[in-house]
């Protein structure tokens, strides 16, 4: 059963990251599985109105005050008219929303519940539980997940970080991983555009496993660091294991791109240590090069000091490189042994990792070369969206509830805040009984909040009402999906299409001064 | 068909709460070892095992598990769970693990009780409270109250004319002097206690060192001792010895360090290391006097200065309405009391800037309301020797003499308290008596209760700790 997806995060393109390249890669991939998909993030630096991306992904960019780092300014209730307008021109069914800083979906997630509509919420990240910042950033995100229908996190830390921060029914929380396009991630050997090293020669696509290359005793090893140098992605462990990495092993160089704030820090040891011809620094690179400078290496090192997923080092395997990561957060979970050696978050540790990494590779252990292969079959984008997928037919009740929560206590504590089988209810009542939970103050501004979100939301039925909103065209698909009426208006031309665009755009600029 | 709870998924708690029938106690909903299978209903988290009731479900799991073996990493699969997979699915499903890159038979919002928050920490540094401890420390806040009242007592007596000025801060005067006279004998002996001790390292450093360089170097360095070894002890024993004048055992124990390092070539520098970081070693006053000096100095600097400002100051606030004066030396004072830093050590030569300047900016207002300048400059004087340098006392008081410390806070609680006791009541001795009565009382019932009170609120500390939580880097530090 198709559906209606709205996906809305403050963190799109053209702003590059993880959560923003998760949003599109598993738009993409709903819309390829017969799904409507839009996307609604606010205004960038030139970019307002509605964008069409790749494959018919519609983006709405909503202007908005962003206040940090592409943040918008949390006002609850400004937000709902455009938001309104926006599901019912689409017609959408399911609001899922991204990344637990995003202002912007929690907000939606709040005004979808107020609507009627079911909700998902994707947490990309992990939180402590000691600093104002993060009881601050806890309490709202109890707030929004006391009455959303289905939470994913990207790894089972996070589920339980999840878990933990919005007081959840573990149940009602799935694991789905992010993943890479192996495509984009491929090794030197496997035929790409850039020319091979002459080890195996390409000839056809379908080469099962390209022949072992033998690393000599006296070959040079290349370690790559590819992170924005931030305190958090372990900068400073690095800064202080590279010289003792490279001071015990001569044949070693390391290849470092990204920039922040510890950049400085980076150039000064490499100054002081003298080690110009032996770590090269990159600088900022773009995601679509990452590949290249990653193949150009042997080891890549991830020192990160917090992760919930790390999909850098998914992409590092699938080049065909050995990984040296810290044992934090999620990352245990990600690769297999034999991809990895895990260090602790501390310097001798780290040194030591690296040095057996290097020796198990001089050896030649491992087969690197068929790390793309597996990472392909471990994480795709079309099985991410399959399991998206059950969790949207497990929310909108197309799988039973026994289905959808196996192994569910049956016939214990009835509870009036549960509505249908498997479903939340959406009666005010319910809803205020939710919110009321969270705290002795919070319970009761939460409730005044959605209270007030309900008056707004009569209001704009009466003064907007439904009827006087058009509902748009969809994108023509190519494969109409067996007599469904939403997907009929496959056979509009060019021209067509072009006008109705021009025409939402237009409209689209009217309802921004709402 | 069986509803589901969600109730619990909005409770009060902070903490995960599982979807149990009865509300557990709120402190109780987030201990690990609730997680515990053995403690639960083992039809909640387990995987399906009914194939009567859901058998469409496991229709649809074991179609998904077809897929899913098919995309088994291959080399993984081989080196992991042969045996598992080829004999053993029919009867048991298959272990749930905590690994992403494992397509397992298990839907996605599966929770495995068994590791499901097993490195969950709650309260790893609780260091519980100890109530006599509580107390004792109370009396730190108890003294500063105590003073910011005395000194409002004073306020209120020269602003009644009920007291003189002069005696104000006379009494005042006298105190402080004797104050810095028991502090400075306090300094001068822990200067001795830390000269003695640099002496002690130095000494053996320079012992490792002649050792090192060879026998000769012995005979050159015994010019006070005869031996390598005695060098060390000698010094040591010397030092307390040394008391009576600073330059003199710095003197010496130069020469003598000089003599023993010269003829090995290390240098010498460590040995005056213990030098106190102020004076001039030329001069002919010992640090320790030209300190005294800088400070008798300032002192008669201050006291100028108060003297030429106090005209100034007197009229400082004549267009504002007294009430604005009282609300704000009132606000002022609550700050000095809020940001003081009670757990300054002796290190720290002034208390915190904030809570100090709070307190001068609202003796200087207070000054202000007063009519002759004489008042304006007693009264300044005095708050700065009740909120400048009284509370160094205080604090190296309690350093040195824990008795000196219970004496001194009774003795302040007494004077506060009697003070506001004839503040109150306008006079006389028996309000003194029966202020101090009450106070004493009252004082001690409420550090009593608040100590009590912390401790009972202890039980409400949870914080939780887990893998999420950033890692704390450990790097080694290195001296190149």
């Amino acid at each position: 059963m198709p559906y209606n997806i709205a996906m809305i995060s403050d963190f799109f393109f053209p702003q590059p990251g993880g959560v923003e390249s998760h949003i599109y890669q598993l738009s993409t991939k709903l819309i390829d599985r017969g799904h409507k998909v839009i996307i609604v993030t606010h205004a960038y630096q030139g970019r307002t109105g509605v964008r069409y991306l790749t494959n018919g992904l519609k983006v709405y960019h909503v202007p908005f005050f962003v206040v940090y780092r592409e943040t918008t300014f949390p006002t609850v209730f400004s937000f709902f008219p455009i938001f309104r307008n926006i599901v019912i021109r689409e017609q959408i069914e399911i609001v899922h929303g991204h990344a637990s800083l995003s202002s912007l979906c929690h907000e939606a997630i709040l005004h979808a519940r107020t609507m009627g509509l079911r909700t998902v919420f994707t947490d990309h990240s992990l939180f402590g539980f000691a600093d104002a910042a993060s009881i601050l950033t806890n309490k709202l995100l109890k707030f929004t997940l006391s009455d959303v229908d289905h939470v994913i996190c990207v790894s089972h830390t996070c589920k339980e970080n999840t878990v933990l921060r919005a007081s959840l029914d573990p149940l009602m929380v799935s694991v789905i991983p992010n993943a890479v396009v192996a495509e984009n991630f491929r090794p030197l050997s496997l035929p790409t555009t850039t020319p091979s090293d002459g080890l195996t020669s390409p000839s056809s696509t379908h080469t099962p496993v390209p022949a072992p290359h033998h690393l000599g005793p006296n070959s040079t090893i290349t370690i790559v660091v590819i992170s924005r140098l931030f305190y958090n992605k372990g900068t400073d462990l690095l800064i202080a294991a590279i010289p003792r990495i490279l001071a015990s092993h001569p044949k070693v160089r390391f290849i470092i791109a990204g920039t922040g704030p510890k950049a400085i820090d980076l150039e000064q040891m490499i100054e002081r240590n003298v080690l110009q011809d032996r770590v090269e620094l990159l600088g900022p690179v773009r995601h679509e090069e990452v590949r290249d400078v990653m193949v150009r290496g042997h080891i890549y090192l991830h020192p990160s000091l917090t992760e919930a997923f790390g999909t850098v080092i998914v992409e590092a395997a699938s080049c065909g490189l050995y990984v040296v990561c810290t044992r934090v957060g999620g990352i245990p979970e990600v690769l297999p042994a034999h991809m990895t050696t895990f260090a602790k978050p501390e310097e001798d540790d780290l040194v030591a990792a690296t040095g057996k990494a290097i020796a198990l590779l001089r050896a030649n252990k491992i087969r690197t070369e068929k790390f793309h292969e597996q990472v392909k079959l471990m994480y795709s984008w079309t099985d991410v969206a399959e399991r998206t997928e059950r969790v949207y037919d497990g929310i909108s009740g197309v799988l039973s509830e026994e289905e959808f929560y196996v192994g569910f206590r049956s016939g214990a504590g009835w509870s009036a805040t549960r509505g249908r089988a498997g479903v939340q209810s959406f009666a005010l009542i319910d809803r205020l009984k939710r919110y009321y939970g969270c705290g002795i103050w919070a319970g009761k501004l939460f409730c005044l909040c959605v209270i007030v979100d309900y008056l707004l939301f009569v209001f704009l039925e009466l003064w907007a009402p439904r009827a006087s909103i058009d509902i748009a065209r969809n994108w023509p698909k190519k494969v109409v999906l067996h007599g469904s009426a939403k997907h009929e208006e496959s056979g509009s031309g060019v021209a067509r299409k072009r006008s109705a665009r021009h025409r939402e755009k237009r409209r689209d600029v009217e309802t921004d001064n709402f | 068909m069986p509803p589901y709870d969600v109730s619990s998924s909005t409770s009060t708690s902070v903490t995960y709460s599982p979807p149990l029938s009865q509300p557990l106690p709120h402190h109780r909903l987030a201990d690990p070892s609730r997680l515990d299978p053995s403690r639960l209903d083992p039809s909640i988290y387990s995987p399906p095992r009914r194939p009567r009731d859901s058998s469409t479900s496991l229709n649809a799991l074991r179609l998904q598990d077809a897929t899913n073996s098919s995309l088994r990493p291959p080399s993984a699969h081989r080196t992991r769970k042969p045996r598992i997979r080829s004999s053993s699915r029919r009867r048991k499903p298959p272990v749930w693990r905590k690994l992403l890159w494992v397509k397992q038979s298990y839907p996605d919002n599966y929770t495995d009780a068994a590791t499901f928050l097993d490195h969950l920490q709650r309260n790893p540094r609780l260091q519980p409270y100890e109530f006599w401890q509580l107390v004792g420390e109370a009396t730190v806040i108890v003294q500063h109250v105590a003073a910011v009242a005395v000194f409002a007592c004073c306020f209120v007596g020269i602003y009644a004319e009920r007291a003189s000025p002069v005696a104000v801060v006379g009494a005042g005067s006298v105190g402080t002097v004797v104050g810095w006279v028991i502090w400075d004998g306090w300094v001068g002996k822990e200067e001795e206690a830390a000269a003695a001790a640099a002496l002690r390292e130095a000494a053996t450093k320079k012992s490792v060192v002649v050792d090192g360089g060879g026998g000769d170097a012995a005979e050159d360095g015994s010019s006070t001792s005869s031996g390598n070894g005695e060098l060390a002890g000698n010094v040591a024993d010397a030092a307390p010895r040394q008391s009576l004048s600073h330059s003199a055992s710095a003197t010496s124990v130069n020469s003598l360090a000089n003599g023993t390092s010269h003829p090995t070539g290390a240098p010498s520098f460590p040995a005056y290391s213990y030098h106190p970081p102020y004076g001039d070693p030329v001069s002919s006053i010992s640090p320790r006097n030209q300190q005294r000096l800088a400070t008798a100095k300032s002192a008669v600097l201050i006291y100028c200065a108060l003297l030429g400002l106090s005209p100034i100051l007197k009229s400082l606030t004549k267009s504002t309405t007294s009430d604005s004066i009282w609300a704000m030396s009132c606000w002022l004072m609550c700050i000095n009391v809020f940001f003081f830093d009670y757990g300054g050590s002796v290190g720290a030569k002034f208390p915190a800037s904030l809570s100090t300047n709070a307190a001068l900016m609202a003796s200087t207002v207070l000054a202000s309301r007063l009519d002759s300048t004489t008042s304006v400059f007693s009264l300044l004087l005095f708050s700065i020797e009740v909120f400048g340098l009284f509370p160094v006392f205080r604090r190296h008081l309690r350093h040195v003499s824990w008795q000196g410390h219970v004496t001194l806070t009774i003795l302040l609680v007494m004077a506060a308290s009697g003070g506001v006791g004839v503040t109150i009541s306008g006079g006389g001795w028996t309000a003194a008596v029966v202020g101090m009565v009450l106070g004493s009382i009252l004082t001690g019932l409420s550090m009593g209760i608040c100590s009590w009170w912390l401790i009972g609120l202890q039980k409400y500390k949870n914080e939780i700790y887990g893998p999420w939580d950033p890692a704390r880097p450990v790097i080694r530090r290195r001296w190149d």
